[in-house]
């Protein structure tokens, strides 16, 4: 019997354990066991327990429980496309979560913190560079933007820490292009620390990169979607126009993966991501969809692209 | 090949300057015979400057040759003016380098005696008896005037002291009285120092040199924290700062660091220079280290005192100046940008990135971006990026003046499925020039939902053929 309670206890232990370093709160597992916690292992303090990860709520359901509860806002979240010409996509899914930082910041009534753009020179050369009157447009707030063009990624990772490390901005944003060595795993590990210590969201956006094992809390892979026409006044649509951009947003890597992925639709002027419908012919004309049967094998050359989800422990190194 | 230089060797032996190597080495065949190298010797003597800046901040380059060092209210540092000339001499020495010199009250007596005298430290009232016996030369008078000096007979500085100067100046001139008189000491003659002179600096001389990056942190940490209650003194802060490392075998390093707001705390004053230091690394070789450290504010401005408040919201600025001085420190002043909008209505005008000199800049820019009218921001759909020169693409257009059907942009195919344009964009003659093509500019959105923005330049039956480029790409 007394065996018996002893085993239940370090099962539960290591399960509070699990939790830890999951980050995810096991309902009322924790609280049992912390009364009777007989392992030495460091204990958060009864504040931070409560209140959990900072996050910023995006406003949709399906994305927020996939996100767990909402944007990290200390940390590292992944933003990745998989091709140069989604770059625009991507840059824009990056720069909404920007905006939607900085609204979260004057709502709360703090001083405009600026928003860093760290952009290593050749993603910025071969994907654009980001243009003032457009991101106005898109609802960044361009007064607080600052700009950085690093010629190596040594140098662009050299900034962000050093952005990370100051409590001046509201969001970090650090675009790089593939997967470069120096960037790996250990450095982004270095990178997901110093944000989660400076308390500062740092969106890594990885343009035309493979997947690959980071630190970031999640990965989301970004492809631009049809947009829906322009509203009229009267409630019809304007035939053959371009409305919001719209974003097909796949969670590479979460705790809550959703396969088929979301489309949400940007509404510059309200701020706010709306969860819209595929459109049948957009759908129709892919035909690719996200991970829902197997593929074939890629070319012999290469390395073979993702298996199926669920049988992937870790991703080969892609830098 | 002419010999323009001599050791003293050389001018023991007999040779000319001005002889040709061929008859030189038939004089003495064993004769070495270098060729001359104007840059280098500039640069030697420009290092020997540097190493000079040592005894006083204003030294001049003499022609090149010489240096002049204004030695005023310095020379009772080093124990009165005779053991600052005899340390100087002795250093030289050591460092493998023959120099003469002389102290005067006039830069012109200084350079006569140095080249023709033997006397080294002159009394004002002393000149005239120096410079009696030394030749025409030692006045710094063109070649030409002192051969017809010697012509009849003026061969001495003595002999046109005492002459009556109505007409020497008649015949020979008034440069020959005005060097004459500079000579003297009657006539003042202004010095250019090579480098302008900071207004505050700190010094330290080390008995044992050091080597190590963070020894010379700590020391420069040292000199911040003397600096700081001067610059408290006058209100300023430092908005640069150089450092000026002495090594021991004579070479000296400058390293400056510029900040984004004035700075008077030590602390980041050193932290400046920790990145300096890593990005000059391979250029700055200790050696066998450095001697003597000086940190010199060369431009400073007004700094306003701020005292925090209670309510707890951290300074927003400071944060942010800091940063920026680190970054600017590490990669140079071109590494951050404010994007900064203009009244124009061509695209890659009208959104420009600035480089971020200034944390003030921040507040003014602010005003800019609200005094361009919103009309031309609102007017229509922008790209987020843009490319900083249009790429050409190959277009099909169903009708001429029409959206493309599909374009070929970096090799891939892209369908469009739907188009909104033209929006016609005139080029800026005023800029661009008059023949400069118009622009029509499409929104444009393929089958798999990409969006990116193509302009057509120029028109179908204008002058030339019309061409397509990619200039942007939508969220």
């Amino acid at each position: 019997m007394a065996e018996n309670a002893v085993q239940r206890e370090t099962v539960l232990s290591l399960r509070e354990t699990i939790a830890r370093i999951e980050n995810r709160r096991l309902a009322g597992v924790v609280k049992t066991v912390k009364a009777a916690d007989p392992a030495g292992f460091r204990r958060r303090q009864e504040g931070n327990q409560a209140s959990g990860r900072k996050v910023l709520p995006l406003g949709i359901p399906e994305l927020d429980a996939i996100l767990e509860g909402g944007l990290p806002l200390e940390g590292m979240t992944e933003i990745r496309s998989s091709q140069t010409r989604d770059a625009g996509a991507a840059a824009g899914f990056a720069t909404a979560l920007g905006a939607l930082c900085q609204q979260a910041r004057q709502q709360k009534g703090d001083a405009a913190a600026p928003v860093l753009w760290i952009s290593q020179s050749l993603a910025s050369t071969e994907a654009g560079l980001p243009y003032g009157l457009g991101l106005k447009a898109y609802g960044l707030d361009i007064r607080s933007l600052i700009l950085s063009l690093p010629r190596t990624v040594k140098d662009a990772l050299w900034i962000a820490e050093t952005a990370l490390s100051v409590s001046a901005f509201c969001a970090v944003i650090l675009e790089i292009r593939g997967n470069p060595a120096s960037l790996a795993l250990s450095e982004s590990r270095r990178l997901h620390v110093r944000a989660r210590a400076g308390r500062i969201p740092l969106l890594l956006l990885r343009q035309s990169g493979h997947e690959e094992a980071s630190s970031a809390f999640f990965r989301l892979h970004i492809e631009p979607a049809p947009a829906r026409e322009r509203p009229l006044p009267d409630g019809s649509m304007l035939c053959g126009s371009i409305g919001h951009p719209v974003f097909h947003v796949i969670a590479e890597k979460s705790r809550s993966p959703a396969p088929v992925g979301l489309f949400l639709e940007w509404n510059p002027h309200d701020r706010r991501f709306y969860p819209v419908e595929p459109l049948p012919a957009a759908a129709a004309a892919d035909p690719e969809p996200a991970h829902s049967v197997a593929r074939l094998s890629a070319s012999s050359s290469r390395p073979g692209g993702a298996d199926t989800m669920g049988h992937l422990l870790a991703f080969p190194r892609a830098s | 090949m002419r010999l323009v230089a001599l050791d003293g060797l050389a001018e023991k032996s007999g040779f000319q300057l001005g002889q040709g190597v061929a008859e030189a080495r038939a004089m003495c065949p064993e004769v070495d015979v270098l060729p001359s190298d104007r840059a280098a010797d500039r640069a030697l003597l420009e290092g020997l400057a540097d190493w000079c800046s040592r005894y006083t901040p204003l030294v001049a380059l003499d022609g090149e040759t010489g240096l002049y060092l204004d030695i005023t209210g310095c020379a009772h540092l080093l124990g009165g003016e005779k053991s600052l000339l005899d340390d100087l001499l002795a250093r030289l020495f050591h460092l493998g380098i023959e120099a003469r010199a002389a102290i005067s009250s006039s830069a012109g007596l200084s350079w006569a005696v140095a080249r023709f005298g033997a006397q080294s430290v002159i009394a004002p009232e002393e000149a005239a008896r120096v410079l009696s016996p030394l030749p025409m030369a030692a006045l710094r008078l063109p070649a030409d005037m002192i051969e017809t000096l010697g012509r009849v007979g003026l061969k001495q500085v003595g002999d046109i002291i005492e002459a009556p100067r109505a007409p020497l100046a008649r015949r020979f001139g008034s440069m020959l009285l005005l060097r004459l008189d500079q000579a003297m000491g009657l006539e003042d003659e202004p010095l250019s120092p090579r480098l302008p002179v900071a207004s505050l600096s700190a010094e330290r001389r080390l008995s044992e040199p050091v080597q190590g990056e963070d020894d010379i942190l700590g020391l420069t940490q040292d000199l911040a924290a003397r600096l700081k209650p001067e610059l408290e003194k006058r209100g300023e802060g430092g908005r640069l700062f150089e450092l000026l490392l002495f090594r021991v075998d004579g070479r000296v390093f400058r390293i400056a660091a510029g900040t984004s707001s004035p700075l008077i705390e030590p602390g980041r004053i050193a932290g400046l220079f920790r990145e300096r230091l890593q990005a000059v690394h391979d250029d700055l070789d200790a050696g066998f280290g450095f001697e003597i450290l000086r940190l010199s504010v060369p431009r400073s401005e007004k700094y306003e005192v701020m005292q925090e408040d209670f309510s707890g919201t951290p300074d927003r600025e400071r944060p942010l100046a800091a940063f920026a001085d680190r970054v600017m420190a590490r990669l140079g002043a071109e590494s951050l940008f404010l994007p900064v909008l203009s009244e124009s209505h061509m695209p890659e005008r009208a959104a420009v990135f600035q480089p971020l000199a200034d944390v003030g800049m921040l507040k003014t820019l602010e005003a800019a971006v609200c005094a361009v009218p919103a009309a031309l921001l609102a007017a229509s759909v922008r790209p987020q990026r843009l490319f900083q020169s249009p790429e050409p693409v190959e277009a099909v257009a169903e009708v001429p003046e029409g959206p493309p059907r599909s374009f070929r942009w970096r090799r891939s195919l892209h369908r469009i499925a739907r188009a909104e344009g033209p929006e016609r964009i005139a080029p800026e003659w005023w800029v661009d020039g008059e023949t400069a093509a118009e622009r029509d500019y499409f929104r444009v959105e393929d089958e798999r939902g990409r969006r990116f923005w193509l302009f057509r330049e120029g028109h179908y039956g204008g002058p030339t053929q019309p061409r397509w480029f990619m200039h942007g790409v939508f969220a």
